[in-house]
């Protein structure tokens, strides 16, 4: 139940933020991919079953939202979801190496997905690729700044340590 | 064959399975399914906590605002007077000529909530809607220039479809010269509002404001739409390619005004 609750609250505050702050902030061009942070965060947490759900759910709320192309963000979520879960049981979660370049990847990942769906011609590719840069130049650090924030207030282990959880004997 | 792996490990990859052929099915065929229904859900469910989300901005910028909208007041008030003299005198004119006239707009001050599509918002959701005889087809404004147009209203909500949306084409003409094109937006080779259509022998200069037109049968004549901040020629080399600095700012949107009844029925030239 804590769990289901913790997924809808996790979900609309991180879309609030999108529709909101956010997007003041992407007007500008710098775009904080928020959806990659809170799934990559949720999946490390809880694993791959948790993450791909989170990932499909939230992606599914973000593509209703912009309207076109029902089903990008859910997909690609999804599957981002799902493979940081299964690396969260081998990776040292707790790592801010760990985490930049985990959220690097996926932001990379979602931004390339996304921006594949508004490639019309080449002479596109170089304002796409700046803002995928900015993207990820953006979201990795602060994401993994915030990670390691919100351990600290936590107090304990906020991920856990993947040694723990692979091999519940220790 | 589920034997090979642990029940964990067959639960997540059959969700990853059925979640990727939903996703599949909904980029092929989502579009042609009613979302509107589903989008006033999110709209009544989010609205209250957009504006608790927005109230430390609108409070700190209530202040600057005021401050400039009472300077501003009493500016126009002077340009109004002065305004009113030549609109008698432009109403005798054209009943003279025999041309219809173009009545005042019903504005409803509405609250800008949210913002969707990055990383230009292409849609924006509304604090009012059919509680406030906010219909679709409705234009919307704001302080500087056109935003766009009603898309979808819900009983307390409704959302804009913004000019920066690629669907969106509003017939424009520019301010003095009267040069006709279509405002449409384009994402390559990267998001800009382009004045399509317009000639190679048509006269437009940097700066020059592009209003709407007379042409067209959405929007009432002469809002302000944008100006010109480059002139170029398109790839066919037929026509011109104006890029259209739009003149509402979409990154600071707080308020914006429903012209009510613009969408009713579509608009006597």
């Amino acid at each position: 139940m804590r769990l289901v609750g913790g997924f809808l609250l996790l979900m609309a505050v991180a879309l609030l933020l999108r529709s909101t702050a956010l997007s003041a902030l992407a007007a500008r061009g710098v775009v904080i991919d928020v959806l990659v942070f809170v799934t990559v965060i949720w999946a490390l947490r809880h694993g791959e079953t948790a993450g791909v759900t989170f990932g499909f759910f939230i992606g599914l709320a973000a593509d209703l939202d912009a309207a076109h192309w029902l089903g990008r963000h859910a997909l690609v979520m999804a599957a981002l979801g799902y493979v940081v879960g299964r690396l969260s049981h081998t990776l040292v979660r707790e790592s801010f190496r760990t985490q930049v370049v985990l959220l690097a990847l996926a932001t990379l990942v979602h931004q390339l997905w996304a921006t594949a769906f508004e490639l019309h011609s080449a002479a596109s590719w170089p304002y796409l690729l700046q803002r995928i840069v900015l993207a990820i130049v953006a979201t990795a650090p602060l994401g993994a700044f915030l990670i390691s924030l919100i351990g600290r207030v936590s107090g304990r282990g906020f991920l856990g340590h993947a040694a723990h959880e692979s091999n519940p004997s220790n | 064959m589920g034997g090979f792996l642990p029940s964990a490990e067959r639960r997540s990859t059959a969700l990853l399975a059925i979640f990727t052929v939903v996703s599949l099915l909904l980029l092929v065929v989502g579009d042609r399914l009613p979302q509107g229904w589903l989008r006033g859900i999110g709209a009544h469910l989010f609205g209250p906590l957009d504006r608790i989300v927005l109230l430390g901005d609108r409070v700190g910028s209530a202040w600057r605002e005021s401050r400039l909208l009472h300077e501003r007041i009493a500016r126009l008030e002077m340009e109004n007077a002065v305004l009113r003299g030549a609109g008698v005198e432009n109403d005798s004119l054209r009943r003279a000529l025999e041309l219809p006239r173009q009545g005042p707009f019903d504005l409803v001050t509405v609250e800008v909530l949210s913002l969707s599509g990055t990383p230009v918002p292409v849609a924006a959701t509304l604090s009012a809607g059919r509680n406030r005889s906010i219909e679709p087809g409705d234009a919307v404004v704001t302080s500087r220039g056109l935003l766009g147009r009603v898309g979808e209203s819900w009983a307390a909500a409704s959302r804009v479809t913004l000019l920066t949306d690629p669907v969106s084409v509003v017939a424009c003409e520019v301010e003095s010269t009267g040069v006709l094109g279509l405002l449409r937006a384009t994402t390559a080779p990267h998001p800009r509002l382009i004045l399509a259509n317009v000639p190679l022998a048509d006269t437009v200069r940097v700066g020059q404001r592009v209003l709407t037109s007379g042409m067209s049968r959405r929007f009432p004549r002469h809002l302000t739409v944008g100006r010109i901040a480059r002139v170029g020629r398109e790839q066919s080399g037929l026509t011109q390619e104006i890029e259209v600095e739009p003149a509402a700012r979409l990154s600071t949107l707080r308020h914006a005004f429903v012209l009510r009844g613009t969408g009713a029925a579509e608009l006597v030239p």
